[in-house]
């Protein structure tokens, strides 16, 4: 529990709705608004594009550091966060 | 960020974002496209999606829907997939690798092989796997001559077992007989040597006599093939039996049977008179002469035994399913005991209330006499199908009022112009009831 952040735990609790893209694990103010900027506005397209790449973490975290210039630990955080909500409820 | 910059940094990672089965090192896709460091990342992006779909695939990977936004990422993840399979092709011309051995056993040793990241050449692993083939198959070799030579004792003591069992009681007894030293009769020659010579003779004898009725019991019992009439043989057939074989005179026959009178020990022979319940006494008395321990075949003992057990068996469940039978027959009974009791008791109750009704009804001049019939009762409390059924019972109830009821009077009375026995309630009304 310890290694999870409290933005891991809340986005993973419950389904993510029309959540912003800022709550998100790992992704804070400067890579959310770069995110948005892409058209990433919602948690959810961050979703259908870690689904688009089957899922694979890695790949996810490339795709996020070419995106918004994510470092490895915010590429972790999101990866890890969203393939647990996965786990939970897809 | 040029994808070219980022190739080298990921090879240096090592993994490269996806396993790559072991099989693929060796062997490598026969395509056409060069392999290598050469490959420029334009030539790689240059491709249609379908086609770096395609390569993706025969490197192994599956991508997913490649799309404007995951298509850089494919192209990356494609040459860093190339350039592992060259470096894997690269390492693996320096030792030779037989495709037949490894393909048998990919998935055991992959997660070693992976972690060493190919650096233990794959002879030694095959090396190992025909040790551990050489291995199993000295084991499987090692192992039954013991177990074979464990059965082997064990067998042989079995049937030494056997053989003592087989023949023990008669062996035994023979050697108890030679080694007896009981006065004999002389013939009136010598003594000490004629003594001795005599006790030969007649243990000579009694040993052929005693094998003779072994033999002979043991056919009786088992099969009886010279059809037999008993067990028993007649004296003057085994007379001339020893005398043939021992080749002695009767004389000494008559003296070994003495002998056996005279002994106290049992020798496994019975002489018998004409009649069998007196024991005999004298030689002239004896008829016929009988073993103690016939001698019979393996399997005819064996049979006698299983029959004897399962006979004991069945006895014993039988008399067990008899006895519990009984068990159960008088429960039944004790309960059809009890149920009639109820019965009857319940019925006392019935007609108690009739009759006291019936006498209420009197003192309230609805009847005309204050005496109820005793069959009119009956024929009003039971309905006429079940007459016949409870008929014991009503008759032990009417019994049970009789002796019992000081409430209830039976008199003889004219009602209706015939005599029939009635019941009169006499206890005045103002009493009240033991039942309420």
């Amino acid at each position: 529990m310890s290694s999870t952040s409290q933005k891991h735990r809340d986005f993973v609790a419950e389904p993510m709705g029309e959540k912003p893209v800022g709550t998100l694990a790992g992704i804070g103010d400067v890579l959310g608004k770069k995110l948005e900027e892409k058209g990433f506005d919602k948690a959810y397209v961050v979703l259908g594009q870690f689904l688009v790449l089957r899922k694979d973490e890695e790949l996810f975290r490339e795709w996020l550091k070419e995106t918004c210039g994510a470092n490895a630990k915010q590429s972790r955080d999101c990866a890890g966060c969203l393939r647990e909500w996965c786990d939970a409820f897809l | 960020m040029s994808p070219a910059f980022a190739l080298p940094k990921m090879v240096a990672r090592g993994g490269c974002g996806g396993p790559l089965p072991r099989w693929r090192l060796h062997f490598p896709t026969g395509r056409a496209l060069p392999v290598g460091p050469g490959v420029s990342a334009a030539a790689m992006a240059e491709l249609t999606d379908a086609e770096l779909r395609k390569e993706l695939i025969a490197l192994g990977y599956r991508p997913g829907p490649i799309t404007a936004t995951t298509r850089k990422v494919y192209v990356k993840k494609l040459g860093c997939l190339r350039a592992e399979v060259a470096a894997a092709r690269r390492r693996g011309r320096g030792a030779p690798s037989s495709p037949a051995r490894t393909p048998a056993r990919p998935q055991q040793a992959s997660p070693s092989r992976q972690r060493s990241g190919f650096t233990s050449p794959v002879g030694a692993a095959r090396d190992s796997e025909e040790e551990d083939e050489e291995d199993e198959e000295d084991e499987e070799g090692g192992q039954p001559p013991a177990s074979r030579w464990g059965t082997f004792v064990l067998l042989l003591i079995f049937l030494g077992i056997l053989t003592v069992k087989m023949i023990g009681s008669g062996w035994l007894d023979r050697r108890e007989d030679n080694f007896n030293l009981l006065p004999v009769d002389c013939d009136k020659r010598t003594d000490d040597f004629c003594q001795a010579k005599q006790k030969d003779v007649i243990m000579n004898v009694l040993h052929e006599l005693y094998k003779y009725l072994s033999v002979q019991a043991g056919n009786f019992e088992c099969g009886n093939p010279e059809n037999l009439k008993s067990k028993c043989i007649w004296v003057s057939e085994a007379k001339d039996h020893v005398v043939n074989i021992t080749g002695s005179s009767p004389q000494k026959f008559e003296a070994a049977l003495h002998w056996i009178l005279n002994s106290n020990k049992d020798l496994g022979i019975w002489l018998k008179g004409r009649d069998l319940s007196e024991p005999v006494t004298k030689v002239e008395e004896v008829f016929c002469l009988e073993s103690a321990h016939p001698q019979m075949g393996l399997g005819c003992r064996f049979r006698r035994a299983v029959v004897t057990a399962i006979m004991n068996l069945f006895l014993f469940f039988w008399s067990l399913i008899t006895l519990w039978g009984i068990l159960i027959f008088l429960r039944y009974r004790w309960r059809k005991m009890e149920e009639e009791e109820q019965a009857m008791y319940e019925m006392v109750k019935k007609i108690i209330a009739v009759v006291q009704d019936h006498y209420k009804e009197w003192e309230r001049n609805l009847e005309r006499y204050p005496y109820v019939g005793i069959f009119h009762v009956r024929d009003s409390l039971i309905p006429p199908q079940s007459r016949k059924k409870m008929k014991r019972v009503w008759e032990r109830a009417v019994d049970f009022l009789a002796s019992n009821e000081s409430r209830i009077q039976t008199e003889s009375h004219r009602v209706a112009g015939e005599d029939m026995l009635v019941w009169r309630w006499t206890q005045p009304s103002y009493v009240s009831d033991s039942e309420h």
